[in-house]
């Protein structure tokens, strides 16, 4: 079945990224506008949910409605409380500050995943405090008193863009490595043990050297992994994968732009798949034959 | 320790002096900021915004904490009653020491929203307070506060009358940074990081300010952006920028650039004559002697 994109929201400046579906609206970032939208698929209006979100690129809500940002910026995640302030989180592992945050994702537990690569773009202020010697997906948890603490998940990454966790969160998906810091990039899955920690690193898919690899990543209702990936430069270009949770593709469609960067499900029923692109668009699919992971419930919603 | 000085004007020499030694006041500073001199209590006065802490200083002694937590504080100045107000970036306010040492908050809304995180501040002889409002304190990694979210559609430069009314001066800019006034108060010089310059706006008998001009505008390829900023009593401009700290005449041209080592954020003069340039760094805090005096603080 073919998959026909539409577009629903107009250019913006730079590309858009991370995007999530609230229940009744998207929730998009225009990256470098340093802005986060809001499209209502009922009016078709796109109108600002948040100004100055310091460059936040993922986009994460969880069961509670909890709204987190991947502050690429300031090397931080960000909490969107709903009174319109914007609070930190823990921005230190081990007393030193991670790296540039760039995907997001909230467990059922409210743990808040991120991956937590470097950008071509320099963080805010002064260069004050060197990046970690590794690019580690992190996860944030609250303590007893309720603090934010930081834990590092993945020690073996260097450049991951992008995550998911499993529809019974006991596998982690990460898209690893950055073509245009000559890094090599796959899919890749890890088993995640009761105490939060994962095991080994298994490669679902490998990208061959000068692809783009993918740069977003949701669930489908059967627990597929939609990924948004590849560019026209080389390879075989800009590409929506469907990948089985063993790596096999299911199905592979031309992306509604080059550079694709982040989806999400949406709409009624989650029957819609949302994409984000490095034209800075906001696109749409429509009755294709899947649906997303409706969370909380084990069952599409 | 030495620092070598661009002489870039005949006659300069006059101004800086011969003598290019620095004296470490203070190491293990991570981000040095808010420099100024206390002529009552002869110390020296300094933030560390990345430590989160206010600092003071007497001559060679060790330094002292004033506060800590301090909101990342970052500039600071005396009022006429000596009593120390404080930029305070991260914690979004504009906060005054009482004679106590307790704390009072002076500004923390401009008609009804936060304001953005105030950066450096300066008063004024009749008391009025002037402080820029750019938006790092909500950003920068290691010097934000609790709340991040920018309220205000504009980076402003405010004033603050002794009625405690918040009043925008101007909201010419994209990120203002460093501001003083002339000697004779006529005059307010405001830089920017981001477009690296400086303006200047003649300043009315209320305190109000005219439109403003181009002062100088930096294209040098050297690291640093516009940030600290005072004069001197003839006049001339001090203004930390890339590779150095400027010396401006009060035409605008370039008169030296002092190279002072590591990153210097902003300066203060200080010391009984003025004539010391206490210069915070990306990691220390540094003095300098010169020939011509600063404007005085309270």
């Amino acid at each position: 079945m073919t998959w026909n994109f539409e577009r629903v929201a107009v250019p913006y400046k730079g590309i858009t990224g991370g995007v999530a579906w609230d229940g009744k609206s998207v929730l998009f970032s225009a990256v470098q506008e340093e802005r986060v939208l809001k499209y209502d698929p009922q009016s078709g209006r796109a109108d600002n949910f948040r100004k100055y979100s310091g460059r936040t690129n993922g986009i994460a809500i969880g069961l509670d409605g909890a709204m987190y940002g991947a502050q690429e910026g300031g090397r931080r995640v960000i909490h969107f409380k709903p009174d319109g302030s914007t609070a930190p989180t823990c921005d230190l592992l081990d007393g030193h500050h991670h790296n540039q945050p760039s995907d997001i994702a909230v467990d059922g537990q409210g743990r808040v995943w991120f991956t937590d690569p470097h950008n071509a773009v320099a963080p805010y202020g002064p260069p004050v405090y060197p990046f970690l010697d590794h690019g580690p997906v992190l996860r944030l948890e609250r303590d007893r008193a309720g603090a934010w603490t930081l834990k590092c998940v993945t020690r073996d990454t260097r450049e991951p863009r992008a995550l998911v966790l499993s529809a019974d969160e006991t596998t982690l998906y990460v898209a690893e490595g950055n073509a245009e810091m000559d890094g090599r990039c796959d899919l890749r899955a890890y088993a995640v043990h009761a105490d939060g920690s994962v095991g080994a690193c298994t490669v679902l898919h490998a990208f061959a050297v000068g692809e783009r690899g993918i740069e977003g990543l949701c669930l489908d209702s059967a627990g597929n992994i939609v990924a948004c990936g590849g560019w026209k430069k080389s390879g075989a270009g800009p590409l929506v994968y469907v990948f089985a949770p063993t790596g096999s593709v299911l199905e592979a469609h031309p992306a509604p732009c080059d550079l694709p960067m982040r989806c999400a499900f949406g709409d009624a029923g989650l029957g819609s798949l949302y994409v984000t692109g490095g034209d800075a668009c906001l696109y749409r699919a429509q009755g294709f034959g899947r649906r997303g992971l409706q969370r909380g419930t084990g069952t599409p919603g | 320790m030495q620092f070598e000085v661009d002489m870039l004007a005949p006659g300069v020499e006059r101004i800086i002096g011969a003598d290019h030694s620095l004296e470490v006041i203070a190491d293990s500073v991570t981000f040095g900021e808010g420099p100024v001199w206390d002529p009552r209590s002869k110390q020296f006065f300094y933030t560390d915004i990345c430590g989160d802490t206010i600092w003071k200083c007497k001559p060679g002694g060790q330094p002292e904490i004033v506060m800590q937590p301090s909101a990342h504080a970052n500039g600071m100045c005396f009022d006429r009653e000596g009593r120390l107000l404080v930029a305070g970036w991260g914690g979004r306010t504009v906060f005054r020491f009482a004679k106590d040492w307790s704390v009072v908050t002076l500004a923390s809304h401009y008609e009804g929203r936060k304001i953005n995180s105030p950066n450096d501040i300066v008063v004024r002889s009749d008391g009025q307070i002037y402080f820029t409002d750019p938006p790092g304190g909500m950003l920068n990694v290691g010097m934000v506060g609790d709340d991040l979210q920018k309220y205000l559609d504009i980076q402003g430069v405010f004033r603050l009358t002794t009625g405690g009314r918040l009043i925008l001066v101007t909201a010419d800019f994209v990120y203002p940074n460093g501001l003083c006034f002339s000697p004779d108060e006529k005059l307010l010089y405001v830089n920017c990081s981001r477009e690296r310059l400086i303006r200047v706006y003649p300043v009315n008998s209320d305190g109000s300010v005219g439109a403003g001009r181009l002062f100088y505008q930096y294209t040098h390829p050297d690291r640093g952006n516009p940030d600290g900023l005072k004069c001197d009593i003839e006049g001339n401009v001090y203004c930390t920028g890339p590779g150095g700290i400027w010396v401006h005449d009060p035409e605008g041209k370039v008169l030296a650039r002092l190279k002072v080592p590591g990153h210097p954020t902003n300066l203060g003069f200080g010391d009984d004559d003025w004539r010391s340039i206490y210069v915070t760094t990306v990691g220390n805090v540094v003095r300098a002697r010169t020939n011509i005096p600063g404007v005085a603080g309270w």
